[in-house]
């Protein structure tokens, strides 16, 4: 026989409140556990893909949707940049790395972004398979699109246009899958990866097939619009090819100031002679140190046609919009809190004055005050352990669910466990509000009367 | 060995003062304590269990005087040497006979022997009630669980507070000869306090209130 026992025979004895308490108190630890857990992974998931790009330039619109589309390749992208301009700017002292990339294409809903050799060290990811990229035409998968689309190194696919899967608007080029990638748990694993000049080389070949000649851009807007109409093509995607048409059209028209000299000199420059009509998506910028950060951005965005996006500066305006939504589930969560903490206060006040002949009799056994009370506790303690069992799993089975239905057999793990610190807090908080419930149930114990309580028995 | 002199109780909120006859009974002696309802039985009762501090007076029980203990000692006195049966509710509602008999003997610090329990159950007649809830029991079982519960701990005195009052006529003396028997087998004072006439023939030493 144990102070344990009988708390455990107390709490036997009423099941439905003792369930009650434990439901509702799990419900609130597993809210609170859980947006946790997806705040963490969320912000978790966004830096991971950051990897070290301190900076975004591409054509000017919303920064967010650069950063988004550029970095997290979530987003349609906001038009193009001259490719001679983004290697001007690459050779600025301040940047250690510049990396050119260029995507409109998808292949079953993967993205196929053509970009420097450097793109892959961005994110650390490594060949698992096969060869890196080596000429035009090739590519190499990331891990989830290897797995998803069952390609293999030397199996040749057909890109389509745009970000979603369709039949309609695919490119006669055929692409080689020539390496794949080993797993990074970062964005490169849902994207395929080629050269910049497999991009510029399908769209040349289609601009050829539609019966016009590789340097023919000086055809009317409207005639495009309509065959893109033919097409069924989506807005964004009218969007992207008039800006890079429109580009085209300053280059031929000379309306664009070009540097020729500093074109001359360069030997890169040489290799491809058509390199200043050449267009690009976007460049993700790493500096050499934070001077770059304070004065590069702002140079970009204010003398050049340009714009330049910070993409933490915009992923932390992102979790302010989100936070809301966070914080609101958090609220909830602390709401039901203080309500299973009253519904414990209440069952085990009720205990104290419902059983007090029985607790009187504990007395005249001859036990103490302060055994009474650890009764009382132990019976709170018992229904906290229980509940932290049940939040932990409706927790994890709840974001199991909802992970599930988001990813839609994406294999990227995207939970992140709990800081331990975090879990800590929560525990604490659970854990000093069942005190508080504890300490008011068991006042009354310090105040009884056992000859009182014993005489008022009939 | 229990011993009472003028003993006082006063109640503040009633502006009642009770003042009780001196006791004495020396080893194994009964009395039987007989008064109408509203008299003080129960406050006697309650200060010679120490479950009352008297205003005046003091009660002694095996040569310790329990007016003068601290609440934790006398909580320790009470559990160990004073068992108490009660009219009704006398046992723990949520725990089961057994359970009941090892929590007395639990919080009054006595080692629990099961071959012990047993035989008082099987003496009492509950041995085959042992596992069930304090509330399955009828009427009739629980006062005899009242009673092993009085006395499992060998306490030195007994003290009964209307054990008998509603009970037929025949439990009534099954119950008395029941608390006679086992306070003359663990050597035990008994003090039984009533309203109930049915049971004066049963004891030779009454003091009426």
């Amino acid at each position: 026989m144990t102070l344990w026992k009988i708390s455990i025979q107390n709490i036997k004895t009423k099941p439905l409140y003792t369930l009650l308490s434990v439901f509702i108190l799990g419900l609130s630890i597993a809210l609170l556990l859980g947006i946790q857990q997806l705040k963490t992974s969320f912000k978790y998931q966004m830096e991971n893909n950051l990897g070290d790009i301190d900076m975004v330039v591409g054509a000017k619109g919303s920064p967010l949707q650069l950063v988004l589309s550029s970095v997290l390749h979530l987003d349609n992208p906001t038009g193009n940049i001259s490719y001679k301009e983004a290697k001007r700017l690459s050779r600025n002292p301040l940047v250690k790395r510049a990396v050119p990339i260029s995507y409109g294409d998808n292949y079953k809903g993967y993205r196929i972004v053509g970009a420097s050799e450097e793109f892959p060290k961005i994110y650390n990811a490594e060949i698992a398979t096969g060869r890196t990229v080596e000429k035009s035409m090739e590519v190499v998968l990331g891990h989830t699109v290897a797995e998803k689309s069952k390609l293999s190194v030397g199996d040749t696919f057909k890109s389509s246009h745009g970000f979603i899967d369709n039949d309609i608007d695919v490119h006669d080029d055929e692409l080689t899958v020539v390496g794949i990638f080993k797993p990074t748990q970062k964005v490169i694993d849902r994207l395929i990866f080629t050269n910049l000049e497999s991009i510029w080389d399908v769209h040349d070949h289609d601009h050829e097939d539609h019966g016009e000649s590789e340097d023919a851009h000086d055809h009317s807007e409207d005639e495009h619009s309509d065959e893109e109409h033919d097409h069924d093509h989506s807005d964004e995607e009218h969007a992207q090819d008039h800006a890079k048409d429109k580009h085209s059209h300053d280059h031929d028209e000379d309306k664009h100031p070009h540097d020729h000299s500093e074109d001359e000199h360069s030997d890169e420059e040489h290799a491809h002679e058509d390199d200043e009509e050449k267009e690009i998506t976007s460049l993700l910028v790493t500096f050499r140190n934070p001077t770059g950060l304070l004065m590069i951005p702002r140079r970009i965005n204010e003398e050049t046609n340009m714009q330049a996006a910070l993409p933490k500066y915009e992923l932390d305006k992102l979790y302010e919009y989100t936070g809301v939504g966070f914080k609101t589930i958090s609220l909830i969560g602390y709401i039901i809190l203080v309500i299973s903490s009253i519904i414990i206060f209440i069952s085990l006040y009720k205990m104290v004055k419902e059983r007090a002949f029985d607790l009187a009799l504990l007395r005249v056994y001859g036990a103490k005050n302060l055994q009474l009370i650890k009764i009382i506790a132990y019976e709170g303690f018992m229904i906290v352990f229980l509940a932290f069992l049940v939040g932990i799993a409706l927790s994890k089975t709840g974001l199991y669910f909802m992970v599930n239905s988001v990813e839609s057999g994406n294999s990227q793990k995207i939970l992140q466990s709990i800081a331990f610190h975090e879990f800590f807090q929560i525990g604490i908080l659970v854990f000093g509000m069942i005190i508080v419930a504890i300490l008011l149930a068991i006042y009354p114990i310090t105040k009884m009367n056992i000859s009182t309580i014993l005489s008022n028995e009939k | 060995m229990i011993k009472t002199e003028h003993l006082t109780f006063h109640y503040k909120q009633k502006e009642h003062t009770f003042q009780f006859p001196d006791i004495n009974l020396s080893a194994e002696e009964n009395l039987l304590i007989l008064g109408k309802s509203g008299i003080g039985k129960t406050t006697l009762l309650h200060l010679l269990a120490g479950l009352l501090r008297p205003v005046e007076g003091n009660v002694t029980i095996n040569d310790v005087d329990i007016s003068s203990l601290s609440e934790s000692k006398l909580d320790a006195f009470r559990g160990q040497h004073i068992g108490l049966v009660f009219q009704k509710n006398h046992a723990v509602q949520s725990l089961t006979v057994l359970e009941n008999l090892q929590a007395r003997l639990f919080f009054s610090k006595k080692k629990i022997v099961t071959t012990t329990i047993d035989a008082l159950l099987d003496e009492l007649g509950l041995l085959a009630y042992k596992k069930r809830k304090v509330n399955a029991l009828s009427e009739g079982q629980l006062q005899r669980l009242g009673i092993a519960l009085a006395v499992i701990h060998n306490p030195k005195v007994i003290l009964a507070d209307e054990p008998t009052s509603s009970l037929d006529d025949e439990n009534c003396d099954i119950v008395i000869n029941l608390l006679k028997r086992q306070a003359t087998q663990t050597g035990a004072n008994l003090i039984v306090i009533t309203h109930d006439h049915r049971i004066k023939s049963s004891f030779s030493n009454t003091i009426a209130l």
